[in-house]
């Protein structure tokens, strides 16, 4: 092939003497390639180390300047109660209460959530008999159902899922008809062309071309729940970090606020990093970017 | 190559009374009116014709994505309801599946046929090692240079072992090197698999170089305003360009589809009420002027 000469001509200014490169040189050519990746990270640690330097200081001399620092605790206060809490089965318990009902709401919105919005997507007649219903719930904060909840679920506990699950449901479903919207025409063309019919064509063209934008809306879903669950289990709840923190302030355990907060970030990153980690391997033809 | 037909040459295109219209605000619109055109088994067909005259509009009706108003589409005497898999597709845009790899692509008419994963996994390697591609059988489309991109997509509509094979403007958007390199990979393996192709260009040089015969449209409504046999002998080369007898089937379509254009434009600036260029846009006077 013609083509492939012409792509392969750049190559030989690249390609290394006889002798294999010492180590040095490819841990030169490793910092170069990397430059980049390495001082983010360098950025991020120096920025978080000094946040942590602001705050030590601003507790330490109980600064009163519009915000008072007076009863905030410091660093190291919670990090004691840190220390303390990691060998609390209580605290445990907690934690492990929200991720649980993270996991049945969260996952409960997605199995509703996206094959509806790609029924949605696909057949008109069904989109004009949902779309209004969810335009009108959707700007409800999931708050705002915490009294309907309780009223509609027998226990707490089922009606704090609910609000979690209603947190993530709309992102989810709004993010999922979006990508349908989206999907190349032609690419479906192209799929007839070779002799798909209707199902093939929603399995291999409809949903894999929206999975990015479902990947979206999964993403933005799971914050909405995080933030849906915290302020049910404040509310309502006996259990769950949320309920956690709020105790604590009722407990005047300043420390345990701050540590409460500190765990719904932990939480809330590390469950969305869950996420993008799923949708890199669902979506090999992207990250190969 | 079992999926391949070597034998028999098959897939008698034919388009009769065609015309096609829709719906708009100020009423229907006619898109092509009055066509007749056939492809004879084994042949190779282009329509050239200034850019709106609809040709793409009877290639998707070949291809069964639109209905005709009146007339008829038929393929080996059955008519065409709609997109088939006998009936191969290669579109300007490639239009392959980013999610899939290249040979994933190349298997996707087999595998809808219910073809077993090895089978077609062996089918598309082979294709692919025709058209030069083996070594990226792995690759996501994404990676590929536009080239490469369009023989995969001519190699994924020739798998399923089409009656023809449709082209819409498939090599609009390379570059001219490229585009070579394209026209001869689609002439040798037209030879090879001895279907019927019928191609849509606005490139005059493509459609000599490539066909047995061109159609020549009309500026909107489009109709088949001549057809031109090509005697050019086979195999050619690209040295032929530059032959008289090139060069004379040139200058015929070029004045031909001129005058279209012109045509076309003075429409546009009639509609845009220029009226000061009231220049008469009938026949040849104007475009020898031009």
């Amino acid at each position: 092939m013609p083509t492939a000469v012409a792509e392969a001509a750049p190559t030989p200014a690249v390609t290394s003497p006889a002798t294999p490169p010492s180590f040095s040189t490819l841990a030169l050519r490793w910092y170069r390639l990397n430059q980049g990746r390495l001082r983010a990270t360098a950025v991020g640690i120096i920025s978080l180390l000094a946040f942590l330097l602001v705050w030590h200081l601003l507790t330490t001399y109980r600064v009163v300047f519009f915000v008072r620092f007076t009863n905030v605790p410091s660093p190291l206060a919670v990090y004691a109660s840190f220390t303390k809490a990691i060998h609390d089965p209580k605290f445990l318990l907690h934690i492990a209460l929200s991720c649980r009902r993270i996991f049945i709401g969260f996952s409960l919105a997605a199995i509703a959530g996206v094959p509806l919005g790609l029924v949605m997507g696909r057949f008109k007649l069904v989109h004009e008999i949902i779309f209004p219903i969810a335009e009108v719930l959707r700007p409800i904060p999931a708050i705002a159902w915490v009294p309907m909840a309780i009223m509609l679920w027998p226990t707490n506990e089922q009606s704090i899922v609910f609000i979690t699950f209603l947190g993530s449901f709309f992102p989810i479903l709004v993010n999922t008809l979006h990508g349908m919207s989206l999907v190349d025409p032609v690419l479906v063309r192209a799929a007839q062309c070779l002799g798909a019919r209707e199902r093939s064509i929603f399995r291999e063209v409809y949903f894999p071309a929206s999975l990015p934008h479902i990947f979206t809306g999964l993403t933005v879903g799971m914050g909405v729940a995080w933030v849906s669950l915290i302020a049910a289990e404040m509310i309502s709840g006996q259990y769950g970090i949320g309920y956690f923190t709020w105790e604590a302030y009722s407990l005047v355990q300043y420390p345990d606020i701050a540590l409460g907060m500190i765990a719904i970030g932990v939480l809330g990153l590390g469950s969305s990093l869950l996420i993008r980690g799923a949708g890199h391997l669902v979506m090999p033809w992207r990250s190969t970017r | 190559m079992s999926e391949i037909r070597t034998s028999e040459p098959k897939g008698h295109i034919e388009v009769r009374n065609f015309s096609l219209s829709y719906d708009s605000i100020e009423g229907p619109v006619q898109a092509v009116t009055d066509t007749q055109i056939h492809v004879k088994p084994g042949e190779f067909v282009s329509i050239v014709g200034p850019s709106g005259c609809g040709k793409s509009t009877l290639l998707n009706a070949v291809a069964g994505f639109l209905k005709p108003t009146t007339g008829i589409v038929t393929v080996d005497g059955e008519r065409v309801n709609g997109p088939g898999a006998e009936r191969g597709m290669v579109f300007q845009q490639y239009s392959l599946f980013p999610w899939k790899t290249v040979r994933e692509n190349v298997e996707f008419g087999l595998k809808m046929r219910g073809m077993a994963r090895s089978q077609r996994e062996r089918a598309a390697r082979t294709l692919l090692g025709l058209a030069g591609l083996e070594a990226f059988e792995k690759h996501y489309p994404e990676k590929l240079s536009g080239g490469m991109k369009q023989r995969v997509g001519i190699v994924r509509a020739l798998a399923t072992g089409p009656k023809v094979l449709l082209l819409d403007e498939p090599f609009g958007a390379l570059d001219a090197q490229t585009r070579v390199i394209m026209q001869q990979i689609l002439t040798n393996m037209w030879q090879r698999l001895k279907i019927s192709v019928l191609f849509v260009t606005h490139d005059i040089d493509e459609a000599i170089f490539l066909s047995d015969r061109v159609y020549c449209m009309t500026a909107r409504p489009g109709s088949i305003k001549a057809e031109i046999p090509i005697p050019l002998e086979r195999p050619r080369q690209q040295s032929m360009m530059m032959s008289s007898e090139f060069l004379a089937l040139r200058r015929g379509l070029m004045s031909l589809i001129r005058e279209e254009s012109l045509k076309a434009m003075g429409g546009e600036i009639n509609d845009m009420g220029m009226q000061g260029l009231s220049i008469e846009l009938h026949g040849h006077s104007l475009a020898d002027v031009i």
